[in-house]
């Protein structure tokens, strides 16, 4: 089992209690949309807000399909609302 | 490289490059500015957070897509972050421009891309000391079905 990071934002932060949250997935755990569901199953209090975020490494974003980032760290981005 | 996230208060008049561009009769500017309701409730002040790699990012490509779309020579974005009071500037965008027309078209369409693309969030603070994050666009680009969450118009006139 290896860590992956979760970035999060705004309401996501607010909902989590902290602007990080991390979950311990095994080798099976292969795509953006796999690691989604492992924090969906660990953190069920973020598992509804998590299907409109867009999932981001650096400044790519990367799709459900894509492969876990390398780094293992990706930034949950909810509905965006500037300007 | 300039900026185009502030955490500081925006200054509009260097924006405007009014000293350059002999070719350019035009100048649209659109400043947004918070305001003191949302939704029928009184906002006291707001506080703008951003993924910043990505925000920059995305509102640099709006100002490379809005020259090329528009055939403007300058497009001027500014967003702000951070804790902002009523009157406040939240962003400034400037085109200039041969002509008027193109001007207005364009600085309206990279205000609204901005708005609906650049990872930023507005949470308001309201009078009654509660607060909340303002419900905005999903900025996914391989979400299968749409139609789910309908897009929420009103709460894209923020400024206008």
């Amino acid at each position: 089992m290896k860590p992956i990071v979760f970035e999060l934002f705004a309401n996501l932060e607010r909902l989590a209690g902290a602007n990080e949250c991390r979950v311990d997935a095994g080798e099976e755990t292969v795509t953006v949309a796999d690691a989604l569901a492992v924090l969906a199953e660990q953190r069920p209090e973020l598992a509804g807000s998590l299907e409109r975020c867009a999932c981001v490494s650096g400044d790519t974003i990367v799709r459900r399909a894509d492969p876990l980032p390398a780094d293992r760290r990706i930034a949950l981005l909810p509905p965006v609302a500037g300007g | 490289m300039y900026e185009v996230l502030s955490h500081t208060a925006v200054a509009v008049e260097p924006l405007l490059e009014l000293d350059a561009h002999p070719e350019c009769g035009g100048l649209a500017l659109f400043v947004g500015t918070v305001r003191d309701h949302h939704e029928g409730r009184q906002v006291h002040h707001l506080k703008y957070t951003a993924h910043e790699p990505l925000a920059a990012k995305v509102i640099r490509d709006v100002e490379h897509a809005t020259r090329e779309r528009y055939g403007v020579p300058y497009v001027r974005i500014v967003h702000r972050l951070g804790d902002l009071s009523i009157g406040d500037v939240a962003i400034a965008c400037v085109v200039r421009a041969p002509h008027r027309a193109e001007a207005f078209d364009a600085c309206r369409y990279a205000v609204d891309a901005v708005k609906h693309g650049a990872p930023i969030w507005k949470e308001e603070f309201y009078a009654d000391g509660s607060s909340a994050f303002v419900e905005g666009c999903c900025i996914r680009d391989d979400l299968d079905a749409p139609a789910a969450t309908p897009h929420r118009h009103h709460s894209h006139t923020s400024h206008g």
